[in-house]
């Protein structure tokens, strides 16, 4: 095999960027400007809209979310100036840190019992070891998915590779933490699919997930047992569970329950913003403590109400161009694990923003998922800062053609 | 739906549109800083299809000299074989971003009105500024009730749970823990109520609650105007008392008023007959509050409209004398039972207006009690049987024989159907069987009057006399000649407004009875033994024993109209006076009815009653000392199993009538010993407040409720 021509490639002035490098600053090498001016835009944008919904709270300190953005841009940085590549087949490791990461609350000393679920440690600060294990995850699915070299074609394999997946949700249903075993279970989904899965298999299994939550419930009906005070218990779901998951089906009787009149005064709030908002710090929604968990879980909401539709559009807007610059990059990768972990970024986002937006307008069940950029919590911010590094990192990488010439040849 | 649809198709273009802007975005980016896909593949197709010989450069400014080879079998990206999942990812991606969008869209945008609407409901809350009642004087224009202001520490049903608050609530407020958890704790104002924990609180603990309101949750302070009475139990039973409405109270509000439950309404007497003129207007304050009911800030505000002052037509000085008399007289040791009788009722009314100017009844209940409702251990204490139920209005809602009082008017009857004149004359000898059934019927006096006419009979208050009498109407009725109807004498009684309510500024007055065979067919219809109507029926009613029963208000206005040959209305209101002074409503005489009777006949029974108290050597002097000229009745009504009731009515002066006064004493004995001085002391006090507005007045307690009545072992016959 001959060797490739690279001459002929430098000798291709207007359209193979790194030849550019005369005209273009060298930082754009590194870094994909149209991505970097979204993200900026967009944290931007979070921070105004957590600042504004942090004002009100003293619990919350907006400080803390500053310094968890500027965490993120370092994590990013050094993200970025990693070589992705050197996770390449890492697939157990990843898979035993994350494991790890989110059994760690389970620990006596570091781990933090809050809300009915084991999701906290303490080292020094109290942090959430689920939310930096889906960077671990995604790094995994990719690396599992990428030694198929875009096709899965085998039914042993592909079941080795679905159980491998599904091992950190059990992982994190030990918490439990549905909310975010469901962002690793819509992970794993997406780099199956991305990854060349057999069109046939992910159907199957997508009928056996869904299959298997109607099987729970099915299974739950049979399996509650009355209470002594009279009432119903659920063994498989908690009564508050069931609530969460269920009271988007029915809007009729909002005030019933606490989630129902959390969802009621969400939407109240989204639906009064109209047009073009109350304004910024003019939402009475949240402002005025209407709102539950404003600045985390439902600080869509003021957003919404504080710039309106126009608000709203503009937020979703960025998401999308920030989607479709990743997927793009994702595209143009010539390594596969490169893409992959993209795709599965990719997913994580759209299923966040889908989740978090959703619930707060009442199309999907109330869980605890934060808004990518958005939402008031340090570790998440950093979560999304790494997973813009590892783009990052995997369009440097890739765009350097040497480097990337290179380990294309070498493959 | 049609909405929802438009919805969504402009949601797809707008996110179309976005999309495509973000398409053209991406391409110029691309075209100079990003690899486009055909470029990275031509890159590509350098790096590892150079294998293969075809193809030239895929660029279109490919520079000279470029040699780029292509080939199809040559490894791809990877993307491009998963083109395809590709453009599944991107469709999801839009489909996600649509049908937020859509919702979005027709939340914001459709439903905004309705959103909107819920989320002012949720900030604005109006509350009402309750309005300091009206002052209530009495006819001289002295003040009987006035307002308090009054801080007012209220708890949450929810705080009886609470121990550390009540620990905390103790402390401040200096009450034992265990009378605030009480107080917690009591339902009596309705479960869902707040409970009030202490009125008339320092400022400066008020103060240290509302600073420190984290540390009392359920705890809430409010500035009460609470009643203040001078006079403590003075004519507790016309004012009445005020406090909280119960549930009922609430639910029946009356039109054009809005009752809330913190609200301070008239529960008795005049503040609840006149509760709509004295509660003023509610003030109201619309505010925007947090999700913690906290109060951001006051958008609006009306404040409100005191209540208008009432001035009674009670005489603050008679009523004083009134009180005090009846007090002395039945527990002039502090208890019932000390004295004469165990309760008592005394009712003075201005024969001019028809104004009740006193209006006093004993046992009584001390106001300044029940400022703020009333409290449990008064309302035990005066739940007692021996307590003689102090809650009582007697002026109006107590029934009793009129005994012998009853005997101007059935004189009148007597002299109108001709069944007695000037001239006739009765021999009495202590014992009467006209009906000659054997059931003798006796005088009070054994001995016998002897020779008398009626003049005699009235002075002497002789019951043969009236025992003629009323065998005259029983002859002539339907068992006699059948002149008369059964019930003549009752009809010519009731003309005087006995069995009739007479109307007075009050709730629930009661109508006393005037017995007829149909009532008393009624009454014993299950003993038919008992039912049928016998002459001695009307020889008891003819003396106002038995069956026929009176309140004190109703004989007040019948002996109006002997005194004056009209009944008038009475009523405890004399004007009404707005917030600027003005008097806006004045009382003045109504005439409810002028009895068909004779004026000779009304005089010769007046000179009787004259006559009657002078013939009373105690009563005459005393009433000669006190400068009363009256004319009077005394009655005694006689029980079986109790001691008598005393009963007197007088009106004064004789020959200009300006008041009349009736008072019973319930098993108070002898009506002209008992309850004659009573009436002598009040008609008095009345003549006296004339000419002199300024005279004594004070405090009067409540009674004590307890009784050290003995037990009743039989009377020694009736005295009138």
């Amino acid at each position: 095999m001959p060797l490739p021509q690279i001459d002929s490639v430098v000798a291709k002035p207007k359209h193979a960027m790194p030849y550019n490098a005369k005209r273009k600053s060298k930082l754009a090498t590194y870094v994909c400007m149209p991505l970097a001016v979204v993200v900026l835009l967009l944290v931007a944008y979070g921070l105004l809209i957590c600042w504004s919904a942090t004002s009100n709270d003293t619990a919350y300190s907006f400080t803390n979310q500053l310094v968890g953005v500027l965490g993120g841009l370092v994590v990013m940085a050094a993200v970025t100036a990693f070589d992705y590549r050197k996770f390449t087949g890492m697939y157990v490791v990843m898979l035993v840190v994350s494991c790890v990461l989110i059994l760690s609350p389970h620990l006596p000393i570091i781990g933090v019992n809050a809300m009915g679920a084991q999701s906290w440690i303490r080292i020094g600060v109290q942090v959430q070891p689920g939310e930096f294990a889906k960077v671990t995850i995604v790094l995994f699915a990719a690396s599992l998915v990428a030694r198929y070299g875009g096709k899965l074609n085998d039914l042993r394999e592909y079941c080795k590779v679905v159980g491998l997946l599904v091992v950190p949700f059990l992982c994190i249903m030990t918490q439990p933490d549905l909310g975010t075993g469901l962002v690793y279970l819509f992970i794993a989904a997406t780099t199956l699919v991305m990854g060349g899965a057999k069109t046939k298999y992910l159907l199957v299994s997508l009928g056996i997930f869904v299959a298997a939550i109607v099987c729970v419930f099915a299974l739950d009906e049979l399996l509650k047992y009355q209470t002594e005070d009279g009432s119903t218990e659920y063994r498989l779901l908690k009564q508050y569970q069931r609530s969460r998951l269920l009271v988007f089906l029915n809007q009729d009787s909002l005030e019933a329950t606490d989630e129902g009149y959390n969802l009621k005064q969400a939407m109240i709030a989204i639906g009064s913003g109209g047009l073009f908002g109350k304004g910024l710090g003019a939402s009475t929604q949240s402002a005025l403590g209407f709102l539950p968990e404003a600045p985390t879980d439902f600080i869509f909401c003021v957003l919404a109400e504080e710039f309106g539709f126009v608000g709203v559009v503009a937020l979703l807007a960025l998401y999308i161009a920030m989607v479709a610059i990743s997927l793009h990059i994702a595209r143009s990768c010539d390594n596969l694990f490169g893409m992959l972990v993209i795709c599965a970024i990719v997913g994580m986002w759209m299923f966040q923003i889908l989740e978090n937006v959703g619930m707060c307008c009442g199309l999907m069940p109330i869980t605890g998922i934060p808004l990518p950029f958005v939402s008031y919590g340090s570790s998440f911010m950093l979560v999304n800062f790494a997973m813009l590094g590892l783009i990052g990192s995997v369009y440097s990488h890739e765009n350097r053609v040497g480097k990337g010439m290179k380990y294309a040849t070498a493959r | 739906m049609l909405e929802g649809i438009i919805a969504a198709i402009a949601t797809v273009l707008v996110v179309a549109s976005i999309a495509l802007l973000v398409y053209i975005l991406r391409g110029r980016s691309s075209r100079s800083d990003i690899v486009s896909n055909d470029e990275i593949e031509s890159i590509e197709t350098y790096g590892v299809g150079s294998a293969s010989p075809a193809g030239a450069s895929a660029s279109p400014g490919g520079a000279p000299g470029v040699h780029v080879k292509t080939s199809e079998e040559s490894l791809a990206k990877p993307s491009q074989r998963l083109s395809g999942r590709f453009g599944g990812l991107a469709a999801f991606v839009a489909a996600v971003f649509a049908a937020l969008g859509a919702k979005l869209w027709s939340m914001q945008l459709l439903g905004n009105a309705g959103y909107a609407d819920e989320a002012r409901e949720n900030l604005m809350k109006t509350v009402s500024t309750p309005a300091p009642r009206g002052c209530i004087y009495d006819r001289h224009g002295r003040v009987l009730v006035k307002n308090n202001p009054s801080q007012t520490v209220l708890a949450e049903a929810s705080v009886a749970d609470d121990n550390d608050v009540i620990k905390r609530l103790s402390a401040v407020l200096g009450i034992p823990e265990g009378v605030v958890r009480q107080r917690v704790k009591d339902e009596s104002q309705g479960a869902q109520s707040q409970r009030v924990v202490a009125s008339g609180v320092r400022l400066r603990d008020v103060a240290f609650i509302s600073e420190h309101s984290d540390a009392y949750p359920g705890i809430s302070i409010e500035q009460r105007t609470l009643r203040e009475y001078p006079y403590g139990a003075l004519a507790a039973h016309a004012l009445g008392y005020t406090g909280a409405p119960t549930e009922e109270e609430l639910e029946k509000t009356p039109k054009g008023r809005v009752i809330e439950s913190n609200d301070i309404i008239g529960k008795s007497g005049v503040e609840l007959y006149y509760d709509g003129i004295l509660s003023g207007e509610k003030g109201s304050r619309r505010m925007v509050v947090d999700a913690a009911g906290k109060v951001v800030n006051v958008v609006g505000e009306t404040d409100p409209q005191k209540g208008s002052d009432v001035h009674l037509s009670l005489d603050l000085h008679a009523q004083y004398v009134a009180d005090k008399a009846l007090a002395e007289t039945i527990a002039p040791e502090g208890d019932i039972g000390t004295g004469a009788g165990v309760s008592a009722s005394v009712v003075a009314m201005d024969l001019r207006d028809g104004g009740i100017t006193v209006m006093a009844n004993y046992p009584t209940y001390d106001l300044t009690h029940l400022t703020d409702g009333i409290p449990q251990d008064i309302w035990e204490l005066y739940n007692s049987e021996e307590s003689h139920s102090p809650f009582i209005n007697r002026a109006i809602n107590g029934q009793y024989p009129p005994a012998s009082t009853f005997k101007a008017f059935t004189a009148m009857a007597g002299l109108a159907y001709g069944f007695a004149n000037y001239g006739s004359t009765w021999r009495c000898t202590g014992e009467w069987d006209g009906f000659g059934s054997g059931d003798i019927q006796k005088c009070w006096e054994l001995k016998g009057h002897g020779t008398l006419d009626l003049h005699g009979g009235i002075v002497n208050s002789c019951d043969v006399v009236f025992y003629d009498i009323a065998k005259s109407f029983f002859d002539h009725g339907p068992e006699g000649t059948g002149e008369l109807s059964e019930t003549a004498l009752q009809e010519y009684i009731r003309q005087y407004g006995f069995g009739d309510a007479t109307g007075i500024d009050l709730d629930g007055e009661s109508t006393g009875r005037v017995p007829t065979p149909e009532w008393k067919a009624d009454q014993w219809r299950n003993v038919p033994s008992e039912a049928l109507w016998l002459g001695g029926d009307y020889s008891n009613m003819i003396i106002g024993q038995g069956d026929m029963l009176v309140t004190p208000v109703q004989q007040a206005c019948a002996y109006c109209a002997i005194a004056t040959g009209r009944i008038l209305k009475p009523h405890l209101i004399k004007e009404v006076r707005n917030g600027a002074g003005d008097v806006v409503f004045s009382a003045e005489a109504e005439v409810v009815a002028e009895p068909d009777v004779d004026n000779d006949h009304l005089e010769y029974v007046r000179r009787s009653l004259h006559d009657m108290l002078a013939s009373n050597n105690m009563l005459s002097s005393m009433y000669a000392r006190l400068g009363v000229d009256a004319a009077a009745k005394s009655g005694t009504a006689e029980h079986t199993d109790r001691e008598d009731d005393a009963w007197f009515a007088a009106y004064a002066p004789y020959d200009d009538p300006r008041y009349v006064c009736v008072c019973v004493v319930e098993q108070g004995g002898s009506g002209s010993t008992v309850a004659g001085p009573i009436v002598g002391k009040v008609l008095a006090a009345l003549q006296e407040s004339d000419e002199n507005p300024e005279a004594e007045a004070g405090y009067i307690g409540g009674s004590s409720g307890v009784s050290r009545v003995k037990e009743f072992k039989g009377g020694g016959g009736r005295q009138d």
